[in-house]
């Protein structure tokens, strides 16, 4: 079968496992140790072509774009890592379907469990960096997961958290290395990037691309100064930890120096730092170690210095010392793993894991004690066990290095020291537990655990016995295959256990030697640690960066962001003052523009001052006198009118007249229902700050202006003066472009005045106010809603203004006017009316709902534009003819004028419907006169 | 062809008017909208599939023809962001079924959703730089009245704010649009391109960068982005959902279409920038998560996060940056739109969208986090989700230039996004709930589940095949530009 199924089957593993828990206890731990069975049946079929030195290989086109495919390869060293991830994990599926309650979720457990599995497969078996990362990161996830297992507790979640954070960051780190990476050798594919070592280590971004990739390393392999995620990760059950982190998912980061080490290896700056590390954290995890109270803790750290001994062998750069890293991952994998299961029956069984109380087990369970005990013997060192083979091939690793000249004594004097530790935490682990007097007051009474749930523990130490013995015979062919997987050609080496009197033995025997004086010494060694070290981790650390962020982040924002609308103006304005002046700087661009501008006459002056004062005006009057500051408004707003007639734009300056006019009404309405009440003074310096943002601003937009003004340049409107008449039917430009060269564009500014009328009523719908009694200055209002004068003359005004509104609207086309203008003249017109007699006399006689005035208009408009649909003509296409009407003679009918018509009918009700609702805002209150806007009581 | 072209602005328009006609008639009503999201779903797809075989759909209104009336153009671009807008239409009218925080029902809410769903469909369609005005101008008086018609005080401030601050953003825009056609003579896309090209350096920086910033605080950039985490928390879920995928991103592709197509190459001082506001908008915007326990404020602020990455791919001045621009904006908006969804499910199962008031969901709904986790990690940009095929794109352009600050900082912020993420879950699902007396209430949430599954089957389905969506991604930018 093909390799693609070593993968797939854990994950239908992955997908049935949930499926089928709640069939039988045990339903899910079958159809997971059935996956992961027949995917280890897969990879060993392949394991003839394997030992014959193939790489197998299988690629998929997956995402050609960006030259990702599903490439998989299985070459000796992802062989090796596939049997480990795959034996390993049947034999924990077969613990775990024992160690977890029954009544737990285990269908859960099991998917996650598979689905780690099978991502960490991929990790070992892919074929292209990408995809390779798309797994890694899944290991992150999955672990995740699964150390929050049991979320109700908090260790749980804290750690889980931890973990994530820090291995994900890795993560990322190790996706922009890899990306560099990919960049350099132009290709993502396995088999280029492990062919370009030489070309990646010459490259000026080797440094770069090795310290980001090392990043995912350490921070996965739990390397100091990120190791403190692993220790956290301990609450999760024991056969995730004994799985995820001992066996497999943090030998991932140590995986990949292994994969990389054609392509990165062998440079100073490599020695340096993997190296480097490496030895920082195997003996800071192996002193640590020694401390730990907690059973569990005591092997994460010694897993944690396990890990830095391999990081430190393949920091050597030499192709030895690789092997001998490949050689003491798979051994740290098996001796570790049934050390984690042993600890968990203690736990299980003893219902603590506290080595302070649990003592003297042997008398209880003697037969998993013999077990531990030999697991951890191998842990220690000692001979005719697995872990001994390797740690000698540390120890001759550490001899003969010539890159440190004189201190070269240092390292194996180091590597002496961290021998001597990890014999006096194993010893601790063997003496402590199962010696050592008697149990402190334990939750249970301990005895051997079922049977099923100590084979995989037997298993195990059965191994860790025979490669110790039988080393050529066993992990020899394995170590081969493994080491011309990761190097191309494996160096000669000797799996020998007995290579005569030498240097390492020596170091060897001198650490199973100290390492019993230390233990011995324990007491005043713990008493010391406490007393000299200060209690710090790097758990906490994590935290107090973490609040201190935070705290930054805080401060930050509440400094950008304190939820005051002045301070976001403020930002606005000066953010796009600064950048706005940017480019002038930048460029040197220069206002002027070179043309020449028309002479300044005594009119022009005198409106533009006007204006000037007025806005000045407005803003003094703002804070305290509304009303003045909107006649001042008015003011402006009637000077431009007047600009516009001055430039000969009879049309703009209808418009801005009869909008001041209909906006000055809605204002005042809303003027009389705003609030009397004291306004806060503002501070000088806010007054000073706003002051000279909003002469910036406005001296800024003139400047612009200015600038546009000045220069030269051709419009499109010539096109307009020119083809009005003969292809739009009319004289007046301004009226054709609205209704017709961009009709469009009135066609969607006429639906933002429905949708805003709309709005309107919505908002003000169910709102009532009190009406105020009192004006400004307290003066009150006058009794006199309705006088009767402005009534009398009011009335005949209106069939006269709607009249005029009429002749606009027909004359638009041709002559100043058009739909908007007409519009808000008959507005105004209705408005009046209701402010002369009162909304209720005014609603009796006006018979048309506001709505469907509105309604009536945009269908109008919409529907002079579909039908030029219908003669497949595009959207709001206009059509003209001249008839001949008696009496008036030849009249030109344009399409274009039922489309003004549809903008008048909604201008009108717009305007119509706000009125209305405002109006109606306070006359819920009195129902008895005829209520009208400006009604006071 | 012809009536193909406008459905974007006008089938939802439509529907509007017809919604509000039938606003007593709550049944019928939502049969309508129903109906007319259906319909602009249909007509998205023809406009795509026209896009792709390079046929793309076109009109100038009035049967003037371009440079001197308005025309509709929609290209590849255009017509994947059309259909995106038809689908998160949808997802939002699905979920409004439902009883997760839809607040109350107004009659109306659907005419002004269908509204907006107009204004954005008209953004995306036009390519005429006026009429883009009015789209943002058909979008912000939806989006108004949709904030108003709650009718809560804070929901008012919220309108008070986002109108006074949007106004602002808007008239910068007129005078931008205003100092364009002064300085080239044209409002026509294609016409404004070759007037461009033209422009002395200088004058083209001065008018681009207003016409930019206008755009900036429509998307929500630093430090332009206040108005957004002040409102948008206050509106319904299904409405928030749509504002958050859709109304920024009106002003990222018009950002795009400017800088990335129309004006291309600008000056480079702009490109340069947009860059830096680029990464402090990534990293302000999760910061400002970071410290709120509000579902809706944390995942607000991871907007303006976002904008900052996919504003990157446009400042990044390549063909592949704008692909990765198109890819982030179309993942974006699936995948932050649900989030927003997802949380008004926690609300309601929880009783909040305070995490320190609510927990407990992983024991009893184990697939409710699945759920949550797709679009979460997807954001975080964790693989094989569609976030990091998103994210890949952005940093392979980002290192391929040698921009190493802001590659760096798209790094950190994704660290910093995982917090966030991490945050909702550990609170919302593995913390034990608050109150001991919690339990699970009885909800009408099928239409609920309905709409995030399906949003995050989208989110799964171009993570595992990206392949269409990035050759596609890559067809549309190779046009843009390209004059």
């Amino acid at each position: 079968m093909s390799i693609g199924w070593i993968i797939l089957l854990p994950l239908c593993g992955a997908l049935a496992a949930p499926l089928v828990a709640g069939r039988t206890r045990a339903a899910s731990a079958w159809a997971a140790a059935a996956a992961t069975a027949t995917a280890l049946a897969v990879a060993l079929s392949h394991a003839p072509a394997v030992f014959a030195g193939e790489t197998v290989q299988l690629l998929y086109p997956w995402i050609p774009a960006i030259g990702l495919d599903l490439a998989l390869r299985l070459d000796g060293l992802a062989f090796v890592f596939v049997l480990l991830v795959l034996a390993i994990g049947l034999l924990v599926i077969l613990y775990a379907s024992y160690y977890l309650p029954a009544e737990d979720p285990k269908g859960r457990f099991f998917a996650l469990l598979l689905l780690f599995q099978t991502a960490m497969l991929g990790i070992v078996m892919a074929d292209n960096l990408l995809m390779l990362l798309v797994f890694w990161e899944l290991t992150s996830l999955t672990s995740f997961l699964l150390v929050g297992y049991d979320p109700s507790k908090q260790a749980a979640r804290r750690g889980a958290r931890i973990a994530l954070v820090i291995t994900g960051a890795g993560g990322l780190a190790l996706l922009a290395g890899l990306l560099l990476l990919g960049h350099v050798v132009g290709s993502y594919r396995l088999s280029d990037v492990l062919a370009a070592g030489d070309l990646v280590r010459g490259h000026d971004l080797y440094v770069p691309i090795l310290v980001l990739i090392l990043l995912g390393v350490f921070t996965k392999s739990a390397q100091f100064p990120f190791h403190f995620w692993l220790p956290g990760a301990m609450a999760a059950p024991t056969p995730v930890s004994a799985y995820l982190h001992s066996a497999t998912m943090v030998k991932a980061g140590v995986f990949l120096l292994a994969r990389f080490h054609p392509t990165l290896a062998g440079t100073e700056v490599w020695f340096y730092l993997v190296g480097g590390v490496g030895l920082t954290t195997l003996l800071f995890g192996a002193y640590t170690a020694l401390f730990k109270h907690d059973l569990k803790g005591l092997l994460a750290y010694s897993t944690i210095s396990h890990l830095g001994l391999i990081t430190f062998l393949f920091g050597l750069g030499t192709p030895l010392g690789a092997v001998a890293g490949l050689f003491h991952i798979i051994n740290h994998a098996i001796f570790k793993g049934s050390l984690f299961m042993a600890a968990g029956i203690i736990d299980h069984e003893t219902g603590t894991r506290d080595m302070r109380r649990i003592n003297g087990l042997w008398k209880y369970m003697p037969y998993t004690a013999t077990l531990a005990m030999v697991a951890a013997s191998a842990m220690a060192g000692v001979p005719l066990l697995n872990g001994f083979l390797s740690k000698e091939m540390f120890f001759d690793q550490t001899l003969d290095l010539d890159l440190l000249g004189g201190v070269a004594w240092l390292l194996p004097a180091a590597a002496t020291l961290a021998g001597t530790f990890a014999v006096a935490y194993s010893l601790r682990f063997i003496h402590d537990v199962f010696f050592n007097g008697e149990p402190v007051d334990l939750p249970r009474t301990p005895h051997e655990p079922p049977r099923w749930m100590r084979i995989p523990v037997e298993i195990l130490v059965a191994l860790c016995l025979l490669v110790g013995i039988l080393p050529q015979q066993t992990v020899g062919p394995f170590l081969e295959i493994g080491a011309s997987g990761m190097l191309g050609s494996p160096p000669s080496f000797d799996l020998a256990i007995w290579h005569g009197f030498n240097a390492p033995l020596v170091m060897s025997l001198i650490a199973l030697g100290a390492g019993v004086l230390v233990y011995s010494s324990r007491h005043w060694l713990f008493a010391t640690h406490d007393r000299l070290l200060p209690r710090t981790s790097g758990e906490a650390a994590f935290e107090r960066i973490a609040a201190l962020l935070l705290h930054v982040s805080h401060r930050i924002m509440a400094w950008i962001d304190n939820r005051s609308l002045q301070r976001y103006a403020v930002w606005l304005v000066l953010v796009v003052l600064v950048l706005t002046a940017a480019p002038l700087v930048r460029h040197g661009l220069t206002l002027d523009g070179g043309l020449a501008g028309e002479p300044v006459d005594g009119v022009s002056l005198v409106a533009a001052l006007l204006v000037a004062a007025a806005a000045v005006a407005t803003v003094v009057a703002a804070r305290r006198q509304r009303l003045l500051a909107l006649i001042m408004t008015s003011i402006v707003g009637l000077v431009v009118s007047l600009t516009f007639i001055h430039f000969s734009a009879p049309d703009l300056a209808l418009t801005q007249l009869s909008v001041e006019v209909v906006t000055t009404i809605l204002l005042l309405l809303v003027l009389y229902l705003l609030p009397l009440g004291e306004i806060r003074p503002t501070p000088r310096w806010r007054q000073i700050r706003d002051l000279v943002l909003a002469s910036a601003a406005g001296l800024g937009t003139a400047a612009l202006a200015y600038a546009m003004m000045t220069r030269g340049y051709e419009p499109i409107s010539r096109y307009f003066l020119e083809f009005a008449k003969p292809h739009g039917g009319g004289t007046n430009v301004v009226n054709v472009i609205l209704v017709d060269f961009r009709g469009f564009d009135t066609w969607g500014e006429i639906t933002v005045l429905g949708i805003a009328a709309t709005g309107i009523y919505a908002m003000l719908r169910g709102l009532r106010l009190k009406a105020p009694t009192r004006g400004i200055g307290g003066r009150p209002w006058s009794a006199d809603a309705h006088p009767l004068i402005l009534a009398m003359i009011s009335r005949p005004l209106l069939p006269l203004a709607l009249l005029v509104s009429v002749y606009i609207l027909l004359r638009g086309h041709n002559s100043p006017g058009g739909g908007f203008i007409a519009g808000l003249v008959a507005g105004t017109a209705l408005i009046l009316q209701q402010l002369a007699s009162g909304q209720q006399w005014t609603g009796e006689r006006m018979r048309l709902g506001y709505f469907t005035l509105i309604g009536v208009g945009l269908a109008v408009a919409t529907g002079t534009g579909l039908a030029a649909l219908i003669f497949e003509r595009p959207f709001l296409t206009s059509a003209y003819t001249y008839l001949s009407l008696p009496l008036v003679g030849k009249v030109e009918v344009a399409s274009a004028m039922a489309f003004d018509l549809g903008v008048f009918l909604v201008v009108v009700g717009t305007v119509m419907l706000i009125l209305e609702n405002l109006g109606r805002l306070t006359s819920g209150r009195t129902q008895t006169a005829p209520v009208s806007p400006g009604e006071e009581r | 062809m012809s009536a193909l072209v406008i459905s974007p602005v006008l089938v939802p328009l439509a529907t509007a008017v017809l919604t509000t006609l039938a606003g007593r008639r709550p049944g019928i009503q939502q049969v309508l909208s129903f109906a007319g999201i259906a319909a602009f779903l249909a007509c998205a797809l023809a406009l795509v599939a026209l896009a792709a075989a390079d046929r793309p759909a076109e009109a100038a209104f009035g049967g003037w023809a371009a440079p001197f009336g308005i025309q509709f153009l929609i290209d590849r671009t255009g017509a994947v962001l059309v259909l995106v807008t038809a689908l998160m239409g949808t997802a939002s009218l699905v979920f409004l079924a439902s009883d997760a925080d839809t607040g109350p029902r107004h009659p109306l809410l659907l005419p002004l959703v269908h509204g907006l769903l107009a204004g954005v469909g008209g953004a995306f369609a036009t390519a005429d730089l006026f009429n883009l005005y009015v789209w943002f101008e058909v979008m912000l008086i939806c989006a108004l009245g949709l904030f108003a018609i709650g009718g809560r005080l804070d929901q008012l401030d919220a309108t008070f704010k986002y109108l006074a601050l949007n106004l602002l953003g808007t008239l910068l825009l007129l005078i931008a649009v205003g100092a364009v056609y002064a300085v080239t003579g044209h409002l026509n896309f294609g016409a404004l391109a070759q007037a461009s090209e033209a422009l002395p350096p200088g004058l083209a920086t001065l008018v681009l960068a207003a016409l930019i910033l206008a755009f900036l605080i429509k998307a929500g950039a630093f430090p332009l982005f206040a108005w957004l985490p002040a409102s948008y928390h206050t509106l319904p879920a299904p409405v928030l959902a749509l504002f958050a995928g859709l109304l920024t991103k009106v002003g990222v592709y018009a950002v795009l279409r400017t800088l990335g197509d129309v004006f291309a190459p600008a000056p480079e001082l702009l490109y340069e920038a947009l860059g830096w506001i680029a990464a402090a908008t990534m990293l302000v915007g999760v910061l400002g998560a970071a410290y709120h326990w509000d579902m809706r404020r944390i995942l607000a602020f991871h907007i303006v996060s976002q904008i900052g990455y996919i504003l990157l791919g446009v400042a990044l001045m390549s063909e592949a940056g704008n692909a990765a621009t198109l890819f982030y904006t179309v993942h974006h908006i699936v995948v932050k739109a649900n989030l927003f969804l997802i949380a008004a499910i926690l609300w309601r199962l929880a009783g909040s969208y305070d995490l320190r008031q609510i927990g407990g969901l992983y024991a009893l709904r184990p697939w409710l986090g699945v759920l949550f986790l797709i679009p979460a990690l997807s954001l975080v940009g964790v693989p094989p989700l569609s976030g990091f095929w998103a994210k890949l794109l952005i940093l392979e352009e980002a290192i391929a230039q040698g921009r190493v600050a802001w590659t760096v900082v798209a790094l950190l912020v994704s660290v910093l996004t995982l917090y966030s993420m991490v945050k909702i879950w550990m609170e919302g699902f593995w913390s034990p709930h608050p109150d001991p007396q919690w339990r699970l209430p009885r909800a009408r949430l099928w239409p609920a589940y309905a709409a995030t599954l399906g949003l995050a089957a989208v989110t799964l389905w171009i993570g595992l095949n990206p392949q269409p969506l990035l050759t596609y991604a890559q067809a549309a930018a190779s046009t843009l530009g390209a004059h």
